[in-house]
C-alpha cells in the first residue's frame, strides 16, 4: 500500500516501458475477456438465438468484409463523412478566424453559434428531408451541421488566444495582416483546429450513422438498421464494431499529430 | 421553404392547444429518468473503480472505447430485442448518458491526492466516512463536468429514441409536422427543441460553475 501511494506520488520517475505495460496488460487483458466471456454465456442462456454474440461475430467477420455490400456501404458512408469534413473545415476555420479576431464579427455570430452547438443535431434531420429529399445531399448536410460548430468554436478559441506579444513583433516588423494571418494566427490555432477536428469527426460520424437511418440512404448506418431488422445481429454487429474503432482511430490519430507535429504544444500532455 | 410569420403561427397554435405541453412532459419524463439513471449508476462506480486500483486498470480501456462509440448505432439492435415501451428508450437515454459521468468521476477520484486518503486512515477513518467525507466532496465538480456533457447527451438520446423506436413526445411532435409536409410545423418544433437544449446546456454550466468552486 505505502509503496503504491508512494509511486503514485513521484509519477515523473521514468520506468522502464515494458515493466508498467504488463502491469497493466494483464488486467486489461483478463478484464477483456471476462466481458467477452459473461456476454457470451447471458446470451446464450438467456437470448433468443438471433441476438449477436462474440463467438458468431467472430466467425462472421472475414464473410462481412468480404461482402460487397458491406465494402460498398462502408465506402459511401466514409466518403460522405471526409467529404463532409472537408467542407466543415473549410468553412468552420473562416467562421472560426472571423470570429476569433473581428470583436463585432464575434460578437453578433457567437450567440447564434452556440446556440446552434447547444442544439441536439439530430433534430434537422426532419427539416433536411423536406428540402433535399431522402438523398445523398440531406447526409452531406446533416453531416455538416452536426460538425461544423466543434471546429467554429474551437478555432475561434484558438485564435483569440494568440499572445498579444506575437502579433506586435509582426506589427513592428511591418508585416501586413494577411502575413500575420497565414504565419501567425492560423499556426497559433493549429492545435486549437486539431481538438475541435477530434470532436467533429465523431460527431460527422455520428452525423451520418443518424442520417442513413433516417433518410434510408445506403451506408454502414443502413447496413446496421437493415441488418438488424432481418434478425442478422451478428453481422450488423460487425458493422458497430467497425464505427467503434473508426471512434477510437480518430482519437488516436489526433493525438499523435499534436503530439507529432506540433511538439510545442503541451497541454494535453501535461493533463495525463 | 415558410415565411417566418408562418412558424409563429404554429408556435403558438402548438402552445395554445396543449399538444406541446403534453409533449414536453412525456419527453421530461424520459429524460429525467434516463438521465438520473445514469448519475445513479455512474457517479458510485466511478469512485469505485478510482478506489480499487485493479478494476481501474482493467475496465477503463473499455470504458474509453464505449466513450467514443457512436451509441445511436445500438439504437436498431436495441429495437428489434426491446420492442417499443418505455423501457428500450430509457436504456437509450442511459446509455447515451452515463459514459461522460463514468469517465468523468474517475478521472476526479484518480486526481485525489494520496495524502488525504493516508491522513484519513492514520485518523483510524473507516471506509464509509473515507467516501463520505474525502472522495465525495472531492470528486463532485468533476462528477459535474461529465453531468454538463451527460445532459447535452441525454438530450440527443431522447430525441433519437423518440425518432427511432416510437414516436412520442417532442420527437414525435417533429415527425409528425415533416410528415404532413408542415414545414412551419417543423422550424416550430425545432425551436422549441433548440431552446430547451439552449436552456439546458446553460443549467449544465451553472451547475459546473457552482461546484468548481471548491475545485482546487
Amino acid at each position: 500500500m505505502a509503496e503504491q501511494v508512494l509511486s503514485a506520488h513521484v509519477p515523473a520517475t521514468p520506468k522502464p516501458a515494458a515493466a508498467s505495460r504488463s502491469g497493466t496488460f494483464v488486467p486489461r487483458l483478463i478484464t477483456g475477456l471476462g466481458i467477452v466471456f459473461v456476454w457470451e454465456i447471458v446470451v446464450r442462456a438467456f437470448a433468443p438465438a438471433y441476438v449477436a454474440k462474440p463467438s458468431a461475430v467472430i466467425l462472421v467477420i472475414p464473410k462481412v468484409l468480404s461482402d460487397p455490400t458491406f465494402q460498398k456501404a462502408l465506402g459511401s458512408t466514409l466518403s460522405a463523412v471526409a467529404e463532409g469534413l472537408a467542407i466543415t473545415i473549410v468553412i468552420g476555420t473562416v467562421l472560426g478566424l472571423l470570429m476569433g479576431r473581428s470583436p463585432t464579427f464575434d460578437r453578433v455570430f457567437r450567440v447564434y453559434v452556440n446556440g446552434f452547438n447547444a442544439m441536439p443535431m439530430i433534430i434537422v434531420l426532419p427539416l433536411f428531408s423536406l428540402w433535399f429529399g431522402y438523398s445523398d445531399a440531406a447526409r452531406i448536410a446533416t453531416i455538416i451541421f452536426a460538425a461544423i460548430f466543434a471546429i467554429t468554436m474551437n478555432v475561434a478559441d484558438g485564435a483569440r488566444s494568440v499572445p498579444r506579444e506575437y502579433l506586435e513583433v509582426s506589427r513592428s516588423f511591418r508585416s501586413g495582416r494577411l502575413r500575420a494571418l497565414t504565419d501567425i494566427i492560423l499556426p497559433a490555432s493549429m492545435p486549437y483546429l486539431l481538438a475541435g477536428f477530434r470532436l467533429a469527426a465523431g460527431r460527422a460520424l455520428i452525423g451520418a450513422v443518424v442520417a442513413e437511418f433516417f433518410l434510408s440512404v445506403g451506408g454502414l448506418g443502413y447496413y446496421i438498421l437493415y441488418n438488424s431488422r432481418s434478425y442478422h445481429h451478428n453481422e450488423a454487429f460487425v458493422g458497430v464494431l467497425l464505427l467503434a474503432a473508426f471512434g477510437v482511430g480518430f482519437e488516436l490519430l489526433v493525438n499523435w499529430a499534436t503530439r507529432h507535429f506540433m511538439p510545442w504544444y503541451r497541454r494535453d500532455e501535461k493533463q495525463n | 421553404m415558410v415565411p417566418f410569420s408562418e412558424t409563429l403561427v404554429r408556435l403558438w397554435e402548438l402552445v395554445v392547444n396543449g399538444n406541446f405541453i403534453t409533449q414536453l412532459l412525456d419527453s421530461a419524463k424520459l429524460f429525467l429518468a434516463g438521465f438520473g439513471l445514469a448519475l445513479i449508476v455512474g457517479m458510485p462506480l466511478g469512485m469505485l473503480l478510482a478506489r480499487v486500483r485493479t478494476l481501474r486498470i482493467g475496465v477503463e480501456p473499455y470504458i474509453m472505447i464505449l466513450y467514443a462509440t457512436p451509441m445511436v448505432a445500438l439504437i436498431p439492435f436495441i429495437l428489434s430485442m426491446m420492442g417499443f415501451g418505455f423501457a428500450p428508450k430509457l436504456l437509450v437515454v442511459f446509455l447515451f448518458a452515463v459514459f461522460p459521468v463514468l469517465y468523468n468521476t474517475v478521472e476526479g477520484a484518480r486526481s485525489i491526492k494520496p495524502e488525504l486518503i493516508e491522513v484519513a486512515k492514520s485518523f483510524r477513518s473507516s471506509e464509509w466516512s473515507l467516501w463520505r467525507e474525502v472522495m465525495l466532496p472531492y470528486t463532485l465538480p468533476y462528477t459535474m463536468t461529465g453531468v454538463r456533457q451527460a445532459i447535452g447527451r441525454a438530450l440527443v438520446g431522447m430525441i433519437a429514441a423518440e425518432f427511432f423506436l416510437s414516436a412520442t413526445g417532442l420527437g414525435q411532435l417533429i415527425m409528425s409536422a415533416s410528415q404532413n409536409f408542415d414545414t412551419g410545423g417543423v422550424f416550430a418544433s425545432i425551436f422549441i427543441i433548440g431552446l430547451l437544449g439552449i436552456g439546458l446546456t446553460r443549467l449544465g454550466l451553472v451547475i459546473e460553475h457552482h461546484f468548481a468552486r471548491w475545485r482546487q
